[in-house]
């Protein structure tokens, strides 16, 4: 249990209790209970819940799964700066937001389930996590003759001129074996 | 992580609903109409309409034909039909959930022989996801269990019926329905099992799996205490049925009263009051057809059902349980741990002994072999951990430690050996098995067994492909891989083995294996797997056989291959795809 995430689970918890409380709700003013503005309410606040808590955030180690299509939401949690980053503010939100739910049956479930997530952000919270959002990583473009410079400006080296003329009729004659094989090494005929 | 296999089938149709009624308060009208309507995955048979002129509500009423309901003067609303219904639902798959999950069972079906047929057996590779298609029809079905039974609370409350206070859940007139929710037991343990759901269900999406695997198994484990308050949830006797049915029927009129309907269903009971009636009923000719009205005898008795959950949920518990015992009875000998071997790319490989120990391959390396092998990457907090516990952090760059060391190696217990999809790959006669990175282990048992003896098999040819990011990473298994392609060099069977490498990152500057490699060194190429170009291959090369295909790696491989496996090819080759997911 060394190095769990706590806001990982605290933040799929948010998002399933947000979406308990948009059910509750629309069951509490569709059905037309007494009291029925505590459901409009809990749909309200459901979807704010749903909204904050969409975006992923960023594990300390390791890659993290992006929820698909989360980096719109991502860009609009991070311009709240602190209120979203610190978990502390998270806790007491979904504390807050909870306790108008509960007055209602209908919602009475969404309020417990909020109010164990707000205790897991609590948590994680104590323990120092903190929410970073996901960037997007900058396309490496592929450099395509990157490593392409200056064409040489020196001609490759060539041999003195001595060597690159060509030799002259007395030094050929010597040179080309004309005559019989001649052979480096002693060669003996090995007959059995 | 669902998979849709031809022959998965989603095990969500309800049986048959239990029939409740309640008695009406007088001064109501009845008039009853009954319209069929055939629900598709439902199988409902029946719809009828209940209008109750005093409440001056019209409330739906879902019923099943096959039991006789809607016979007389009750007051019902869909809310009760709706979680009579979903409760059902919700047996079935309480029940159903927890067969997938008796690994020991599944890996006994997979060896024995009662199981002759390779399609029953790809049957059993598809238990995690059948058990998780489970747990997602419980999740729905609870949700509209728990709107249902919030709406009945309601009408509990509200509709009180003096009369009947048997029947009712409420003890007074318009009880608040949340003091209704909390002190009694349905409710409370209803409560409860909805919290213990949410936390279960919370930390099994596939995200927290994959980064934080012990907040799963932690909170799954409450899957106990789940099913403990699911066994006192039905126990609260809510449910009633009528026991004088005889000398009182539905729609009878009762002389004490005022005349409580004036054309009671005639439809209904045209059909199922054929022959004889006893004394007391009288004919009336009513719209050219013949009605019956009945005088009630005495007044209804109600008692409490036996809760059809206990029968549902005893059996595969029990058998879980028992499960459970044996495998903790099984595990409780610790193994000796022979060697640790550090092998590049953070790979350690714990090579034990264990007495009593029984795999078959592809389990564990070779059934000869007393000592058995487990090869491990490090990846996260555990692995490490592990791996600082088997080798101090100074010796970490030697190769082998050997016992003698007298090294305080931890107590090491394991759990299994649990079957996998990786067996069958013996009982085809070509076989294509596809390893990505660390996905290889599997495949090492199948090819220690093929080094031991592979005439017993049906296997002739194998196909081994091996992807990996690191070229270091072969180094694992490169002995065996050589070991094996000389063997059957040897015994002049060079194509039983054919083995293909490839490394999938390119900008390592290393491109051998190793010097005393040269077997895998001309085997590896550089480059990713180009698999359609791959299978054509196979499929020309054995026209008309069928291939088993094996993967153990990441999914996007292992799509890929299935993909390609369904589709046709103009060789006649037929491949069945086989896979094991691990997260």
């Amino acid at each position: 249990m060394g190095q769990i995430e706590w806001a990982m689970w605290a933040n799929e918890q948010a998002l399933a209790s947000g979406l308990i409380l948009i059910t509750g709700g629309i069951v509490a003013t569709a059905g037309r209970f007494t009291q029925w503005y505590f459901g409009a309410y809990s749909i309200a606040a459901g979807v704010l819940i749903c909204l904050l808590e969409y975006p992923r955030g960023k594990r300390k180690k390791g890659s993290t799964m992006e929820r698909c299509g989360q980096k719109y939401l991502t860009a609009m949690v991070k311009l709240f700066g602190p209120l979203t980053r610190n978990y502390y503010v998270r806790a007491v939100l979904h504390f807050l937001l909870s306790v108008p739910a509960g007055f209602l049956l209908a919602t009475i479930l969404g309020t417990v389930c909020l109010v164990i997530a707000s205790v897991i952000y609590l948590l994680a919270a104590i323990r120092g996590e903190q929410w970073t959002p996901i960037e997007p990583k900058p396309k490496e473009r592929p450099q395509v003759g990157g490593t392409i410079k200056q064409p040489p400006t020196n001609p490759p080296p060539r041999p003195p001129v001595e060597v690159r003329k060509k030799p002259s009729v007395g030094e050929e004659e010597a040179g080309t074996a004309g005559g019989p094989q001649v052979n480096p090494i002693p060669v003996t005929d090995e007959v059995v | 992580m669902l998979e849709e296999e031809e022959e998965e089938e989603v095990l969500v149709e309800e049986e048959e609903e239990e029939e409740e009624e309640e008695e009406d308060s007088n001064n109501k009208s009845l008039d009853l109409r009954s319209v069929s309507e055939h629900i598709g995955w439902e199988r409902r048979t029946l719809q009828s309409f209940v209008t109750t002129a005093g409440n001056e509500c019209k409330c739906p009423l879902v019923t099943d034909a096959s039991f006789n309901c809607g016979k007389g003067d009750y007051h019902l609303e869909v809310g009760l039909c709706l979680s009579r219904a979903s409760a059902s639902v919700l047996n079935l798959n309480c029940s159903l959930i927890l067969l997938p999950m008796c690994r020991t069972l599944l890996a006994y079906l997979r060896g024995s022989q009662k199981v002759p047929s390779r399609r029953t057996r790809r049957l059993l590779d598809k238990s995690k996801t059948f058990h998780i298609t489970c747990g997602i029809t419980i999740c729905i079905f609870s949700g509209v269990h728990v709107a249902a039974h919030l709406m009945n609370a309601l009408n509990f409350s509200v509709n009180y019926s003096e009369d009947f206070p048997e029947l009712n859940a409420a003890r007074y007139q318009n009880e608040d329905p949340r003091k209704l929710l909390f002190t009694t037991v349905p409710g409370l343990t209803g409560v409860c099992m909805v919290v213990v759901l949410f936390l279960m269900v919370t930390a099994s999406t596939y995200a927290i799996r994959v980064s934080n695997y012990d907040i799963f198994w932690y909170t799954h484990n409450l899957f106990f205490v789940f099913y403990v308050l699911l066994l006192l949830h039905v126990s609260g006797g809510l449910l009633k049925y009528q026991t004088n049915l005889d000398t009182h029927p539905p729609g009878c009129i009762s002389l004490n009263r005022a005349q409580s309907q004036a054309a009671s269903t005639p439809d209904y009971i045209a059909e199922h009051f054929h022959g004889s009636l006893p004394e007391g009923f009288s004919k009336l000719e009513d719209r050219n057809q013949k009605t019956f009205v009945k005088i009630c005898l005495e007044e209804p008795k109600f008692q409490a059902h036996f809760p059809q959950t206990w029968i549902w949920i005893c059996g595969p518990l029990c058998l879980y349980c028992a499960e459970r015992l044996y495998r903790c009875i099984r595990s409780n000998k610790p193994v000796t741990i022979i060697s640790v071997i550090h092998h590049p790319s953070d790979v350690m490989e714990l090579r034990m002994v264990k007495e009593n120990f029984k795999a078959r391959p592809g389990q564990c390396p070779t059934e000869t072999k007393a000592t058995f092998g487990v090869h491990f990457k490090v990846v996260g907090d555990w692995t490490e951990r592990f791996r600082d516990l088997l080798l101090p952090p100074s010796g970490q760059d030697s190769e082998i430690l050997p016992f003698i060391q007298s090294r305080n190696y931890p107590k090491l217990y394991i759990d299994g050996p649990f079957g996998s999809p990786f067996e069958e790959s013996l009982n085809y006669e070509v076989s294509l098995c596809v390893a990505g990175g660390i996905g290889v282990t599997p495949f090492a048992s199948i090819l220690n067994t093929l080094l031991d003896d592979w005439k017993p098999y049906k296997l002739r040819r194998l196909y081994f492909i091996w992807v990996c990011r690191d070229i270091r990473s072969f180094q694992w298994f490169a002995d065996l891989l050589c070991m094996l392609h000389n063997k059957f060099w040897q015994e002049n069977r060079p194509d039983y083995v054919n083995i293909q490498l490839y490394l999938s990152q390119t900008d390592g500057i290393q491109k051998i294996i190793g010097e005393n490699y040269p077997t895998l060194n001309c085997r590896l190429f550089i480059g990713r797997p180009r698999w359609k170009l791959l299978f054509d291959e196979i499929a020309k090369c054995n026209r008309g056989k069928t291939v088993g295909v094996f993967c153990c790696g990441p999914s996007s491989i292992s799509k890929t291959l299935h993909n390609i496996s369904n589709r046709s090819n103009s060789y006649g080759t037929r491949f069945e795809y086989n896979k094991e997911s691990f997260s």
